[in-house]
């Protein structure tokens, strides 16, 4: 087993337990120019980083791109990376999110956004999921299941979709102010119910 | 205190989830954000949250992708950390890392194309190969690297997605592209410098996946828009129809 890879005992296959602070101590190693535990990184977070921007684009291609954009930037400013503002995780799939969403918005994306309701898209990988994950995921899937309809799918839309607040609100026809809201709110229940401490 | 229409702090969790779309909101949000000190351990709490749900989404990546990845980090060069040694010329603090995307796309359009440099490097088998190949990057990477390139994206209605990096000093650009549809045998994609005379970039070249090889076209002149249409294979001398991908340039 490669030397950088010391995570604690428990925490599953790169989940973000908490403070994960051996992905923190490892990008630190990074922003040297480690490589090796760049690759390190790389295994722990390239599932999340692909699947989360998969999610949002649909496209397959398209997603690859975006995410190894995302993989490559974490290596070139991995010095700019601060613990205390967040753990590690955190800010690689914020980098992730954002740039999956901001290739949603750019107004020259219009016409992919039509499309991506259409594309169809591949199965196969979501098969191969380990018993931490899963148990991870049952935990996020019943603290989403603890929330308001409102709520879950607003945040849903709004993370998983890529879609703004006004978007959202548009689609489920509430007033901003509501949306913004229940975003918010829905966002700290599940913060309680799954124990993140920040 | 700065007094808002709305309460400030109900963005939080529309901040937390980039559901904020509008500049200058989001900006005022942030500015809000320094001088909060409970909404910004809010949203880092929510943020942290996010993230549980990008871990539920998790998927495999595509199996090439692990090499691409890495050699592409063997060859590219990292960002200094941030010193904060002119605290006493400038009080404002350095931008907090949530902040660093709102950044240049032109990094991150270099960051691709030499992706994929390294990708036809690393596809180049024989030392004849590798010398063309060599030579070919040196040439790419005097107009990578020359000290006034700039880069510009677009993305055509077909989702295909082309990158300039020009530089004016060079007189030359770089061109690639993601997506391009194949092309039956007989035609071919022609790259354009379109300004007072139309003037042939060269011929693309399929890549890697979707990818076209990046193409060097000299003889850039200020204000040249580029061009890519498709035409019969040898190419053209003048383009046979409109360009269904255009670059303006800045004069």
């Amino acid at each position: 087993m490669d030397a950088h890879d010391m995570r604690p005992a428990g925490t599953g296959p790169g989940l973000p337990e908490g403070k994960d602070r051996d992905l923190d101590r490892l990008l630190s190693l990074v922003a040297r120019g480690d490589e090796e535990a760049f690759a390190t990184v790389y295994d722990r977070l390239a599932g999340p980083v692909y699947g989360l921007i998969r999610r949002v684009l649909r496209n397959p291609a398209q997603s690859e791109e975006v995410a190894q954009e995302v993989l490559l930037d974490v290596w070139r400013t991995a010095s700019r990376f601060d613990p205390d503002r967040g753990s590690a995780a955190t800010w690689v799939m914020t980098i992730a999110h954002r740039r999956a969403v901001d290739r949603v918005r750019s107004a020259t994306a219009a016409a992919e956004r039509e499309q991506r309701t259409a594309q169809p898209y591949a199965t196969v990988d979501d098969v191969a999921e380990t018993v931490e994950a899963s148990l991870e995921k049952e935990r996020v899937r019943r603290c989403l299941a603890g929330l308001t309809e409102l709520q879950r799918e607003s945040i849903t839309l709004a993370y998983y979709g890529g879609y703004s607040y006004r978007e959202v609100s548009a689609l489920l026809g509430s007033t901003l102010g509501t949306i913004k809201t229940r975003i918010r709110d829905g966002l700290i229940r599940m913060r309680d119910c799954m124990g993140v401490s920040w | 205190v700065k007094l808002f229409r709305d309460d400030p702090h109900a963005l939080s969790g529309a901040y937390a989830v980039d559901a904020i779309d509008d500049v200058m909101e989001r900006d005022r949000f942030e500015r809000h954000l320094h001088r909060c000190q409970q909404c910004s351990s809010e949203v880092k709490g929510l943020t942290e949250t996010a993230t549980r749900l990008a871990y539920n989404v998790s998927r495999p990546p595509p199996v090439l992708m692990r090499d691409r990845v890495l050699v592409a980090v063997s060859q590219t060069r990292q960002l200094p950390p941030i010193v904060d040694k002119r605290t006493e010329d400038r009080p404002k603090r350095s931008r907090p890392w949530w902040r660093l995307w709102t950044g240049a796309p032109y990094v991150l359009a270099m960051a691709s194309v030499v992706a994929l440099i390294v990708i036809l490097v690393g596809q180049a088998s024989t030392d004849r190969q590798l010398d063309q190949a060599n030579a070919r990057i040196a040439a790419l990477n005097s107009v990578l690297s020359a000290s006034d390139s700039r880069a510009k994206t677009t993305t055509a209605a077909d989702g295909t997605r082309a990158t300039v990096v020009y530089s004016l000093h060079r007189h030359a650009l770089v061109f690639t592209s993601h997506g391009l549809r194949p092309l039956p045998s007989g035609k071919v994609y022609q790259l354009w410098l379109i300004g007072k005379r139309i003037r042939s970039g060269g011929l693309l070249k399929e890549g890697p996946a979707e990818n076209s090889r990046p193409v060097l076209a000299e003889g850039l002149l200020p204000g040249d828009v580029v061009g890519l249409t498709v035409e019969p294979a040898g190419g053209t001398k003048q383009p046979t129809m409109n360009p269904f991908i255009v670059i303006k340039l800045p004069a």
